[in-house]
């Protein structure tokens, strides 16, 4: 018994001491240096704040290069296909030119009205386009835990932690870590994604909250709420963070919404630089 | 020669090589379009898989590096990943320090207590002491279908170690 339990000891400890030609370190000493630096990061350290800040910026260039050959290989696989389907693809292209055409008559039109309205109502031109700011997706790793991308722009242009981000006006998510060169954007499907939200004539208002899954659920509606298809779901704003009435998607019959923009086919999106209201 | 030593160094380096892709990469074996639980943790059965068949391969300071960048790619605190890895990389010296041979039967159940520790020890940690939330269900998952799938990934590391590394276990 007691040689069973001298073998247990002797294995143990040389599984965590031992250390051989390949390996420099033992097992031991990168735990206890993996525990401290956990510790040092989770209660925010200045120093491991601004060096991991610098890690982040680096990992992300390299990351976003390493997955070249990712975003490559589908890219050319649909080229080659355009490629025979060019003839075909011409003649559609004719329709559609000649399809805006007759849109853009309508549209010229419709601005001009729409200016007129404007002054009419005295109203201020509040698409100020200064206040946002185009981003580059470097990395959209898909975590089965978080889903988040990261994203080219940081503090440097001045990106802070809280601020929106959409595509086309749609809402995507909101900036929670900021790098002097890169930030990470939280995706409304996330597990800790939670958005105040309103829905429907009756200006309903619920939390949208991330499963992790393609699409969030509602969550704190009105009592004995019953759910319809495509009622559209928007940002309301009462978290002093989103732009109240920005669009998020369309409510399913399970109480889902089903996201405008499909969090895994960003490439570009947009930053609203928005002072926060509130601190996080 | 020469040629033919660098060519056994490059395939050696091969699974180190393929764990540092994977971590820092936007490349991962999450299929949740076609089934929503799918996930799998392929870093954690490279890193037990080399350590037992050869432990020269899998450097635990490579590991730990790993695990750091993982985590920042992840977005997960800095030294989870890499306290996880190491923990397989514990059991994985241990159970070679004990079996003088191995096969994929009792790789498979080492495999699991290497696992649920390293994934009881990520979900505590990260739960308790850090601002994320991570429901015991998705860890669940992600356990059960790296376990599941193990003995597939076991025999195509068998097969490479077989055709460019060398027959001979550790």
């Amino acid at each position: 018994m007691s040689v069973s339990r001298d073998d247990f000891s002797i294995a143990f400890r040389s599984a965590l001491l031992q250390r051989g030609a390949s390996q420099k370190f033992s097992i031991f000493s990168l735990i206890i240096i993996a525990v401290i630096i956990f510790f040092l990061d989770v209660y925010g350290f200045a120093v491991v704040k601004t060096a991991r800040g610098v890690i982040n910026d680096v990992v992300y260039r390299v990351s976003f290069l390493a997955s070249t050959p990712k975003r490559i290989f589908p890219s050319l696989n649909s080229e080659i296909a355009s490629h025979f389907n060019l003839k075909k693809e011409n003649e559609e292209l004719r329709k559609v030119i000649e399809k805006y055409k007759a849109l853009e008559l309508n549209l010229e039109y419709l601005t001009n009205e729409n200016l007129n309205l404007k002054k009419v109502l005295n109203a201020e031109n509040i698409s100020n386009v200064s206040n946002i700011i185009l981003a580059k997706v470097l990395v959209d790793r898909n975590s089965p835990f978080l889903k988040s991308i990261i994203v080219n722009k940081g503090s440097k242009e001045g990106i802070e932690k809280g601020m929106p981000v959409t595509k086309d006006n749609n809402l995507v998510g909101r900036v929670v870590e900021t790098n002097y060169l890169s930030s990470r954007v939280l995706l409304l499907n996330d597990l800790n994604s939670r958005i105040p939200v309103t829905l429907d004539a009756d200006n309903s208002q619920a939390i949208l909250s991330g499963g992790g899954t393609t699409k969030p659920k509602l969550e704190y509606l009105p009592e004995g709420y019953e759910f319809t298809e495509d009622v559209n779901v928007f940002a309301s704003g009462k978290d002093g963070i989103f732009i109240p009435g920005t669009p998020i998607g369309e409510t399913t019959i399970d109480g889902e919404v089903d996201l405008f923009i499909d969090p895994n086919q960003l490439s570009f999106v947009t930053v609203i630089l928005k002072k926060n209201e509130k601190k996080f | 020669m020469a040629q033919l030593n660098i060519l056994n160094k490059i395939y050696a380096a091969g699974p180190l090589i393929l764990l540092y892709y994977l971590s820092i990469s936007d490349v991962d074996a999450n299929l949740e379009n076609f089934l929503e639980i799918f996930s799998i943790n392929l870093q954690l059965i490279i890193i037990y898989f080399w350590m037992i068949k050869r432990p020269g391969l899998m450097g635990t300071g490579h590991v730990f590096v790993v695990g750091l960048i993982n985590d920042v790619v992840m977005g997960f605190p800095l030294g989870i990943s890499s306290l996880s890895y190491l923990i397989v990389c514990f059991v994985g010296n241990y159970v070679r320090n004990k079996s003088v041979n191995t096969t994929l039967a009792s790789d498979w159940v080492t495999f699991l207590i290497a696992l649920l520790l390293s994934n009881l020890l990520f979900f505590s940690l990260i739960n308790n002491f850090s601002d994320l939330v991570i429901p015991f269900a998705k860890i669940g998952y992600n356990t059960f279908f790296t376990l599941f799938l193990f003995p597939i990934f076991w025999f195509l590391f068998n097969i490479y170690q077989m055709s460019f590394i060398g027959s001979q276990d550790a």
